[in-house]
């Protein structure tokens, strides 16, 4: 394999130096006394199972994670420290776990680059150059406009090293870099590494991996087990010192009181009992232009281990979705026990058990709540299903993590919880895509023990896809898939005399090989990655830089997602003509009718007063008052004129009959609306049978919006809403959806301070929204014909620091919450309701009652709305505007300085 | 049977997804509590201490006279101001109403010519404007008639006696209370069901459902279950406690009917939830799709202002969109009409039917958006 490289000679500080240190999560040690010094300048391996606390510890050492208790020292700085972390950043690079989890989907490999060049501070010529010769160097300079989220993924861990890379750090820190990546991607992978060693002689690496055989050319390691360290030292001291011939064994016998598992022995298949468990024919599936799945076919006969194997997105899983269902093949057929599979199968349903790539249990269920949920839903016998739930916890070894959460386990007891759920219902087969992904050895023979089981006692068949040879090697028969087609199928044994090869990998790789073009990296350049020099930019101007680059991201990422920016730009376009349109407190055509039980003229002139105006619609008259309550009881009545018998002889005698006017009060603005109506049609009356008022004349202006029109009024309110609700809620979403895919690692690794990662996303919202600001007011002025008597530069101004101050609302929030879905829905609650309650939208501030008024004014909705209102109706200026300007300023300093307080720099 | 068996087993699991959630039964405590609180109690539309200034360039016994006569409850005591004061003031959007009384008023009405009195109305405050400059109107009327005549009586031909029926004070708490509650139920119904859809996909769970013997029509019936009951029983327990006990509306003796409406209102706003969710990829677009979708709902309900302010067009059209109308014809009619099953009938189908083919084109588009 590949040259080990001896550690460089000559005195050199630790790459880290670990005292006492303990991490725990609620309660729970995950690390427990740690006290180990990580040697410089060789590769470092963490070695051990599932949950022993590597990944912390790694994240520890990079200072992306809060240090809690003991002591660590990374190239010899402290890493409690603050300062001191913010001073070794651009030394180290971390690459967390998960395969391409740090990448941005749709981010092309050169935009990718770029973005980490830039968060280093690096200028476009050296960005430039650097990106160049690590493309060239990893044999992805052929593909450099593909996005990250379509590359295979062996390329994406490239692409993910490069960006680690791309600062010459002194100390690369990978969080299993290779875990569910196909053997020739991983050997490729590992020779990149040592050429990056060659040219870069002082770097040290530090890696945890599952895989034994990797850890096995490693120069020194560190085996782990339940938050402590068991033991370290070279490969061969370890394996001399447990006294094993390979490392898989010594760490096994390292394991302090762990029974030896008993060895997995393959039992040969049953005598077949003939029948077809699955029959896939031509099978074919495409996604848009996309073929990722071409002509498969394949027998599996019941009882069946078959083995399915290939790089990356070469569809594999698009396959096997095929087989259990949930996709429809666009030609082709499968079919189970010699029925045509379809997707709306219940009946087939219930003889396959699925275990997809990714977890796919319900997180906020308990393992035992998980498990009788599918009893339930499979519908096994009642009287069956708690005793069965029992037996395959007991049998699954879950029966200690019953009650436990599924996110709180280690991978590979998540992985017996998936198979326990597929297993529940006794299928007949089983389809396991990748289940022993990321599992540590130990877990996955376990794993194997039970397939076996199932297979030979059971007769289950089962269909399940791997990177691990060595599970293929246990497999009855195997399938070599690359870019949707078969290439072989048949007993591992077979394949590998076929090939002329001495192991299963090599056939594997010489088979794919065959296939894909070589290899691009040139192997015959050992020293293929000189150091590229330090960059010297100024601090203030790196700062810039690393800003410029959060917004550059962002703005790429939003314009990749055409629909995002669409609904951001027409829906407050469409609102605006909504409720332009839709809101109005003209009260016309209020529903009126009169009982007149008088009949004589004088009783239909006063009922005359009041049909004679718009605003009251007539309907046919009362026939007593009866039908006034079941008419108004309906609400097909609002206001009732009540005149009672001898009103005219009455008025005649001047005794000042009495009427009733009655008004439906289920909804007080009309009734009072009704009223004021009422009161003006009475005082016209009575100024028509001549009785003055005093001969004073009242004269009504209205101010600011003297026809009176709803419009004039409402559209410079609605804008305040508009741009309140859809900036916010756009900004929400940015901070918590890198929380989500992983992606706010790259912050946390890197020298980006919090206000630049903040601020940088910020600036493509603001920039968005201001745009819509200015197609609000167009809408407004165009659509509505909303007059503007003010400054125009003042509302632009002003304009553009309130929608600072609501993209920062949805920062400030983003920051805080930790899922998408609670940022939205925090974001929508909290600011709908003071700003369509109390901010002037229907009620005038002023008169709120007090504490409603201090809830508008904690909100920037209030002050903004007195700026539009005012230039647009009142003649506001710059002067006028300056105090709401003053406030609104407040409003985005505070926003940005809580979200800034809210975010952490590292985890905990 | 077993599909109902199916159903109400998600439906369980969906109710323990929403309870593990923290920071959403803190945020519908929060919005079934303290905001329908404050909203019912701080925002009305009623015209009640309404702010006034007063101009007096006239300092007469008069003039004192017609300060004094503008009081609680219909305005708040009225502030004496300059002229140039008042018309800052104004421009602040400190008063909506400003009385402005000219030099030798009183002077001038005793000399029989006719002077006149200026009531400047802030007309951006549209809620409060016309109303309030009607009911200042009448009341300086009534005021000057009593000074001209002050042992006489009215001097109105008529006596007109106002009769608010179902609200006989017309206190807007009992109808903003009830309104802020349907708001409540929109917004919170729409993010939940759209939610739980859309998490369900993000989190890679909908793969296992789908390869489950459960039918698309199981799943999607559980999230509006579970929802719709979350939703269902918060807004009884805040219509009892906060706004029955808490502000003091009579609302309680329809409860039963008014339950069934607001259950059949969550469903059809629930659907809607989802059929949104079946148009967006992520949660970055369904929020960015769903916010329209509650303002419009919320403020086109006819809850905010009156639907028959509305272009006709418009009324209709939003009838056909949007249940948010029918649920407040609806509430109007039970809470305060003491309307019967019979006359609501019409409306509840409505929102049903809304429900219905919300829900026939999430489940045509189910398979297609989520497993696609």
């Amino acid at each position: 394999m590949a040259p080990v490289f001896p550690p460089p000679s000559g005195p050199q500080r630790a790459a880290a130096e670990i005292a006492g240190l303990t991490h725990r999560y609620g309660g729970k040690a995950a690390l427990d006394g740690i006290e180990l010094t990580v040697p410089p300048g060789c590769m470092a391996g963490l070695i051990g199972p599932d949950g022993v606390g590597k990944s912390t510890l790694l994240g520890l050492i990079a200072g992306v994670r809060r240090l809690q208790e003991g002591r660590v020292s990374t190239l010899g700085r402290d890493m409690a420290d603050p300062a001191a972390r913010r001073e070794i950043a651009p030394r180290l690079a971390y690459m967390p776990q998960g395969l391409g989890r740090n990448l941005y989907p749709t981010l092309s490999v050169r935009e990718t680059l770029d973005f980490f060049g830039r968060l280093f501070g690096q200028g476009a010529a050296d960005r430039a150059r650097r990106i160049d010769m690590l493309l060239e160097a990893t044999g992805l300079a052929p593909f450099p406009d593909r996005p990250a989220g379509k590359l295979s993924g062996g390329m994406k861990q490239k692409l993910s090293l490069c960006s680690a890379l791309i600062h010459d750090p002194e100390l690369l820190i990978l969080d299993e870099p290779t875990t569910g990546v196909d053997p020739l991607s991983r050997r490729q992978f590992w020779d990149l590494i040592d050429r990056v060693r060659a040219g870069m002689p002082g770097m040290s690496v530090l890696v945890a991996t599952a895989y034994m055989e990797e850890a096995d050319r490693f120069d020194w390691l560190a085996a782990m087990d339940a938050g402590r360290v068991i033991a370290s030292g070279s490969p061969a001291e370890l394996k001399a010192r447990a006294g094993a011939a390979t490392l898989e064994e010594a760490f096994v016998r390292l394991l302090p009181d762990r029974p030896a598992a008993p060895p997995l022995v393959i039992r040969p298949q049953n005598a077949s009992r003939g029948r077809t468990a699955i029959e896939a024919r031509h099978l074919t599936r495409r996604f848009g232009d996309f073929t990722a799945v071409d002509d498969v076919s394949f027998t599996i006969p019941e009882g069946e281990i078959f083995g399915f194997l290939g790089s990356n997105g070469c569809g594999k899983s698009t396959t096997m979705k095929m087989l259990t269902g949930l996709l429809d093949p666009s030609e082709g057929e499968a079919e189970l026990f010699g029925q045509p599979l379809r997707a709306s199968d219940i009946e087939s349903r219930m003889r396959i058990g699925y275990m997809s790539q990714g977890f796919s249990l319900y997180s906020e269920l308990t393992v035992r709540q998980n498990l009788a949920l599918h009893a339930d839903l499979y519908h096994l016998p009642r009287d069956r299903r708690q005793a069965r739930v029992d037996e395959v916890l007991d049998e699954f070894d879950l029966a200690p993590l019953a009650d436990r959460m599924p996110w709180d386990l280690p991978l590979g007891q998540r992985q017996r919880l998936q198979l326990a759920v597929a297993v529940l219902h006794d299928p007949q087969v089983l389809i396991l895509d990748e289940p022993t992904s990321g599992v540590d050895p130990v877990a996955r023979d376990g794993f194997w023990h039970k397939l076996l089981s199932l297979s030979r006692d059971k007769g289950v068949t089962i269909f399940v896809s791997t990177h691990f040879m060595n599970e293929a090697e246990r497999c009855d028969r195997i399938s070599l898939m690359h870019a949707g087609r078969v290439l072989e199928v048949g007993a591992p044994a077979e394949i590998v005399a076929r090939h002329g090869a001495d192991s299963l990998e090599s056939a594997f790789i010489s088979c794919l090989e065959a296939e894909l073009p070589p290899d691009p990296a040139p192997a015959a350049e050992p020293a293929a990655l000189p150091v590229a020099g330090a960059s010297g930019t100024a601090p203030r101007l790196a700062g810039m830089t690393r800003l410029w680059a959060q917004c550059w991201r962002e703005t790429l990422e939003l314009t990749r997602d055409p629909i995002r920016v669409f609904f951001a730009l027409a829906g407050p376009v469409i609102l605006l003509l909504t409720m332009g349109y839709g809101i109005s407190f003209d009260v016309d055509r209020l529903s009126f009718a009169v009982h007149d039980q008088d009949r004589t003229p004088d009783s239909r002139a006063l009922a005359d007063q009041f049909t004679a105006i718009r605003q009251f619609a007539e309907t046919p008259p009362l026939t007593g008052i009866a039908d006034l309550r079941a008419r108004m009881g309906r609400g097909d009545l609002a206001v009732a004129l009540d005149i009672p018998d001898g009103f005219g002889r009455d008025l005649t005698r001047g005794d000042r009959p009495e009427v009733s006017v009655w008004i439906d009060g289920a909804m007080p603005f009309r009734a009072e609306t009704a009223r004021s109506y009422a009161l003006g049609v009475l005082s016209d009356y009575a100024a028509a049978s001549g009785a003055g008022q005093a001969g004073v004349n009242i004269e009504t202006r209205f101010l600011f919006n003297q026809s009176f029109k709803s419009a004039h009024a409402m559209v410079p309110s609605m804008m305040m809403v508009i741009l309140m609700l859809i900036p916010s809620i756009m900004s929400a979403i940015s901070v918590v959806r890198e929380k989500e895919t992983g992606t706010i690692a790259n912050f946390r690794a890197t020298p980006v301070a919090r206000a630049e990662f903040l601020l940088g996303k910020q600036l493509p919202y603001l920039a968005i929204a201001w745009v819509s600001f200015w197609m609000l007011f167009a809408v407004g002025r165009g659509v509505f014909g909303v007059p503007f008597t003010g400054s125009l530069g003042a509302l632009a101004a002003v304009s553009f620091l309130y929608v600072f101050a609501t993209t920062g609302f949805g920062q400030l929030i983003s920051s805080f919450t930790r899922s998408q879905v609670a940022a939205v829905f925090a974001t929508a609650v909290l600011a709908i309701i003071p700003t369509v309650n109390f901010s002037g939208l229907i009620l005038p501030v002023s008169s709120l009652d007090p504490m409603g008024r201090a809830v508008g004014q904690g909100f920037p909705s209030a002050w903004y709305q007195q700026v539009t209102s005012g230039t647009f109706l009142k003649g506001f200026g710059w002067a006028e505007v300056a105090p709401s300007a003053a406030v609104l300023a407040a409003f985005c300093l505070a926003y940005v300085a809580l979200a800034i307080l809210g975010l952490r720099k590292q985890e905990a | 049977m077993r599909s109902l068996l199916n159903t109400l087993r998600l439906t369980l699991k969906e109710l323990s997804a929403i309870r593990r959630d923290r920071v959403m039964v803190v945020l519908i405590i929060y919005v079934f509590t303290a905001a329908t609180w404050l909203v019912s109690n701080a925002a009305s539309t009623e015209i009640r201490d309404l702010a006034v200034a007063v101009v007096d360039e006239d300092r007469s016994p008069l003039s004192h006279r017609l300060t004094d006569a503008i009081r609680p409850p219909l305005f708040a005591e009225p502030e004496v101001l300059s002229p140039a004061e008042a018309a800052r003031a104004q421009d602040e959007g400190r008063y909506v109403l400003v009385l402005s009384i000219p030099p030798g008023f009183e002077r001038d009405l005793r000399a029989g010519q006719a002077p006149a009195l200026m009531v400047l109305v802030d007309a951006t405050a549209m809620a409060q404007a016309g109303n309030g400059a009607a009911f200042l109107q009448r009341l300086l009327a009534d005021e000057l008639q009593r000074y001209a005549d002050p042992g006489g009586g009215a001097s109105d031909p008529v006596d007109v006696v106002f009769r608010n029926r179902f609200n006989p004070n017309l206190t807007a708490t009992w109808f903003t209370s009830v309104m802020q509650l349907m708001n409540n139920v929109t917004i919170l119904t729409l993010i939940l069901s759209g939610a739980a859809m859309i998490r369900e996909r993000e989190q890679g769970t909908i793969e296992h459902v789908l390869v489950m013997p459960v039918r698309p029509h199981e799943i999607v019936l559980s999230k509006i279950l579970a929802t719709g009951l979350v939703i269902l029983l918060a807004s009884i327990s805040s219509l009892v406690a906060v706004i029955h006990w808490g502000l003091g509306v009579p609302v309680t003796d329809s409860l039963g009917l008014y339950a069934l409406g607001a259950a059949v209102y969550a469903i059809s706003v629930g659907s809607i939830g989802l059929l949104l969710a079946t148009f967006t990829r992520n949660m970055g677009q369904f929020g960015l799709l769903v916010i329209p979708v509650i303002i419009v709902m919320l403020l086109l309900s006819g809850g905010m202002t009156p639907m028959e302010s509305m272009p006709a067009w418009m009324q209709v059209a939003v009838g056909i969109v949007s249940p948010a109308p029918h649920f407040v014809a609806f509430a109007q009619s039970v809470l305060y009409r003491d309307a019967g099953l019979a006359l609501v009938t019409g409306e509840l189908l409505r929102m049903a039917a809304m429900a219905g083919v919300a829900l026939a084109v999430v489940l045509a588009r189910f398979r297609k958006v989520l497993a696609g």
